[in-house]
């Protein structure tokens, strides 16, 4: 694009040819007032706010959406521009209403700003204000649309970012309604977003209101981190407590949006279950009593229960940061078990799934093809599905292998459903055709297998792609075969020279994986942990309901009298008390300092936002004493920061492990049951932020099966399948169930 | 010369004296000023800024919408407010309370109030029996304004041909 030359307020500048006045006056610094203009949305030019004046053209010209051109002389701020933005503010007040003082936006309010420079004082206008009335649009956004100036960024937002468009503005001039189509409440997972585009108070945070005002807060920076992309956000604190996450700016990791699931998920720090004081089990009743008593009771508990040290097992959630595991791990060796492992929820231990991404986020959008494997993408990693559906818009091909076909916010081409028992053996067939296609020896172990058409066309669409990338998705966890899954995919990307981003390490995994926080050598894993004779456990912020695959083993042996249990937790629900022994306070999310690592391997750290309730205290400051009492050496920590470059300067324990291909036996005749929790029901806080669980995404609750299996299981709709209510359902795969549930799984 | 012949005509007439009896004799015959306080009381300006009172509407309702802009504008951080949604869903406040130690009464906050909730009513003479005394919460802020509602409308209606 060609360099133009142009006059802006007197000062020379240059921009390329189709850029906005806005725009450049943005980033020269010149304060142009707008409502309808936002940087990642496209133009709507309705609000007619950024008026300027452009010499020689008779009237003043909307900034947002008139290209500056060679020669142009713009003033923002001379009389023409000034009287015409004045004007424009008296006809936008006429409507509004004065009810700042109790409207939750006063104090970072736009139109307020806009108005403190451009209203008068008095308003020509004395007939009757206009009146909405408020149709509820859920349990997120509060609304209050008499407040509304109709600059349409909602909708735009929702039409453009968010994929799902669930607003809309409904009738002419004086009558414009914005409103929600549906009276089921707003069903994406980015909605929160309209809260930070609206410039009034029209949309407002609904868990805040009226919680505080906004000049109170501090706003502290950090990391969000339920998924595998730390979204930067703002905590904003008012005495010692989170009262709201807003966005922050960062393009390389998630522009300026954040998933609903981080802006809400403060309200469980809040939860009236969190552990206050630590507490011991004593004769088989709780008392709250001091840090030195709970800790030598939890050393000599575990002193007495161990043997031999390797009769230790320690454990932690996949949502616990990288000074916890890098010092857990350092505990448990150094107390001489190998017992460590953070993989609960994985069914195939056998070789670690380590397979890495080698694709950034931002990357991510200028894929052309992109083959979802075993994902739900949208509401599993909201923030990555932008990126994709971005790409989409830009005019890339989806494939999906799903277990079920999903509502995807964007086109797909080709959804492959499979069975859980049947993926393996599906990516082997698409790793034939592959062979095939770019004429290398197909390996013997492959020779056997039929290759049909829509295996045929995802490995055409690989190989025309010129960007392609392969992402596998969480759901593989409870494959069996998911390290052999792993395994082909990174084949098939090696030949198909796609990019890979493997999903499936959701949480903090990578960074669970950066400290070796799994067994290397003959340690027990997750599993072998509860069939094994493990007689003390050390649990690192670990849902007994939630957490592990298979809960049941697991309540079996903590629930035994001589395993002595140490609980590391935020809550103290019905269940941590009865598998504990001593349950020593953490402080949660956004009250700890730490270090989140994404998927693409880019580490974030962060510090504390609030302190904790009570007396609880960091992760990485109870590891360390309970270390010190051990008489461990090499725990002279005063700082996470310190915990953090140890840990991260430690040399990649990744072992990508060949594993041997064959084509496995798997049992068809059994059917496969993938449990897959509602993307507001995967940790702790989240679980318990109450306006999160009252969303049509929080309440999800159906074992979908296809009516074949169902009668296989002889079942039928509404039945209850584990406690989750049957839904028959063409859109599964044949021989598999697939529970989308915020319950945790019962028998 | 002349000057201090002059001084020493006053100094031994008694003239200092004598211009102070003056003053003395003049006000001898005048009616006494002297108000018994507390039986009696001066009479202070509608704009007196004494202690502080929340107000009610005539039907009884709070005024105070917890907009918090006292608690801002306060230059010394006496105000503490909490907010919440009271069931029928409006604003208002669960704490507002004024630390009449910290306070400098210099009226901001009823000026900064839009809906005329807190005021400085005409008290100024007031006790605390204990430290804590003097926070005064929500509950004992409506109670001085119910009690003085009366006094409280009836300064603000004399002061308001002024603003």
């Amino acid at each position: 694009m060609s360099e133009i030359e142009f006059e802006i307020d007197g000062k020379l500048v240059t921009a390329n040819q189709g850029d906005s006045i806005i725009s450049i006056a943005d980033r020269e610094g010149i304060d142009v007032p707008r409502f309808c203009y936002h940087k990642k949305l496209s133009v709507a030019a309705n609000c007619r706010m950024c008026l300027v004046d452009v010499e020689g053209v008779p009237k003043a010209q909307p900034a947002c959406s008139t290209p500056v051109a060679s020669g142009m002389k713009i003033h923002t701020r001379n009389d023409k521009a000034k009287s015409a933005q004045k004007a424009v503010m008296e006809f936008l007040l006429i409507n509004h209403p004065l009810d700042c003082p109790i409207c939750d936006q006063g104090g970072e309010c736009e139109l307020q700003d806009v108005a403190m420079e451009y209203g008068t004082d008095v308003s020509k206008f004395n007939l009757g204000k206009r009146i909405v009335a408020d149709k509820g649009i859920g349990a997120l956004i509060q609304t209050d649309m008499t407040r509304c100036i109709h600059c349409t960024r909602c909708v735009r937002f929702g039409a453009e970012v968010a994929g799902i468009v669930e607003m809309g503005g409904t009738g002419r001039g004086e009558g414009v309604k914005i409103e929600p189509f549906l009276t089921e409440g707003i069903q994406s997972e980015l909605s929160g977003n309209m809260i930070d585009v609206c410039p009034v108070g029209a949309l407002t945070s609904k868990p805040f209101r009226y919680e505080a005002r906004t000049w109170q807060m501090n706003a502290v920076e950090t990391i969000a981190r339920h998924d595998l992309v730390g979204s930067n956000i703002y905590t904003q604190t008012y005495r010692g407590r989170v009262k709201r996450v807003v966005a922050r700016d960062n393009e390389l990791v998630n522009e300026t949006w954040i998933s609903d699931r981080d802006r809400f998920s403060y309200e469980g720090l809040n939860h009236e279950s969190r552990a206050l004081h630590p507490k011991i089990k004593k004769n088989n009743k709780w008392q709250e009593t001091s840090w030195e008593v709970a800790l030598d009771f939890a050393i000599s508990g575990l002193k007495k229960n161990t043997q031999n040290a390797d009769q230790l097992g320690v454990l932690a959630s996949k949502n616990s940061t990288l000074e916890e595991y890098y010092l857990m791990q350092k505990l448990a060796r150094g107390f001489g078990s190998d017992n460590i492992d953070y993989r609960l929820d994985k069914a195939d231990l056998s070789i670690g799934n380590t397979m890495l991404s080698n694709i950034t986020l931002a990357e991510m959008e200028s894929t052309d093809h992109a083959l979802i494997v075993n994902s739900y993408l949208r509401l599993e990693q909201p923030m990555i599905n932008h990126r994709i559906r971005k790409a989409t818009l830009n005019g890339a091909s989806v494939n999906t292998i799903n277990n079920k076909k999903f509502d995807f916010n964007y086109q797909t081409d080709l959804e492959i459903l499979s069975s859980p028992q049947k993926t393996l053996l599906m990516l082997q067939s698409i790793l034939k055709s592959l062979h095939e296609r770019t004429k290398t020896t197909v390996p013997k172990y492959l020779s056997k297998l039929t290759v049909d058409d829509s295996q045929n066309k995802i490995a055409d669409d690989l190989i025309a792609a010129e960007r392609p990338v392969i992402i596998l998705g969480e759901h593989v966890n409870s494959n069996i075969s998911s390290s052999d899954i792993a395994s082909i995919i990174s084949e098939i990307a090696a030949l198909a020279n796609a990019k890979i981003a493997n999903l499936s390490l959701n949480g903090n995994s990578l960074s669970a994986e950066k400290v070796g926080f799994k067994p290397s050598n003959n340690g027990k894993n997750a599993i072998s942990m509860f069939t094994e004779n493990t007689k003390a456990f050390l649990l690192m912020d670990v849902d007994f309901n939630y957490d592990f695959i298979d809960s049941k083993l697991a309540a079996d042996t903590f629930n035994n009298d001589d395993v002595f249990v140490i609980s590391l937790n935020s809550f103290e629900d019905e269940i941590t008390l009865m598998n504990s022994d001593v349950i020593l306070p953490l402080a949660g999310f956004y009250e700890s300092s730490g270090t989140h690592i994404n998927f693409d391997g880019v580490a974030q750290s962060f510090s504390a936002s609030v302190k904790g309730p009570g007396d609880s205290k960091p992760g990485w400051k109870i590891i360390k004493v309970l270390a010190d009492i051990l008489e461990l050496n090499g725990f002279e920590y005063t700082d996470s920061t310190q915990v953090a470059d140890d840990a991260l300067s430690m040399s990649s324990a990744n072992n990508n492990d060949l594993v041997e291909n064959n084509i496995k036996e798997t049992d068809d005749s059994k059917v496969a049951v993938h449990w897959q929790y509602s993307p507001y029901a995967i940790d702790g806080i989240t679980r318990k932020a109450k306006a999160l669980q009252e969303t049509p995404i929080g309440k999800m609750n159906d074992a979908f099966i296809s009516l074949a299996t169902a009668k296989e299981l002889k079942l039928s709709e509404g039945d209850l399948y584990h406690g989750v209510p049957v839904s028959i359902n063409e859109t599964v795969a044949e021989g598999c169930v697939f529970v989308h549930t915020y319950q945790s799984r019962k028998g | 010369m002349i000057k201090k012949v002059k001084k020493l005509v006053k100094d031994f007439g008694l003239g200092e004296l004598r211009t102070g009896l003056k003053v003395t004799g003049k006000e001898f015959l005048n009616k006494n000023i002297t108000v018994q306080f507390p039986e009696e009381r001066t009479p202070i300006s509608p704009r007196f800024r004494g202690l502080h009172a929340l107000r009610r509407y005539p039907n009884g309702e709070e005024r105070c919408i917890a907009c918090k802009l006292c608690e801002a504008v306060c230059p010394a951080n006496a105000i503490t407010i909490d907010s919440e949604m009271r069931e029928d869903g409006t604003r208002r406040t669960t704490q507002y309370d004024i630390d009449l130690f910290k306070c400098i009464f210099c009226g901001f906050c009823e000026e900064a109030c839009p809906v005329d909730a807190i005021v400085e009513t005409h008290i100024f003479d007031y006790a605390f029996e204990s430290r804590e005394g003097s926070i005064i919460d929500k509950k004992g802020l409506l109670a001085i304004g119910d009690e003085n509602e009366k006094e409280i409308s009836k300064a603000r209606l004399e002061d308001s041909k002024y603003k």
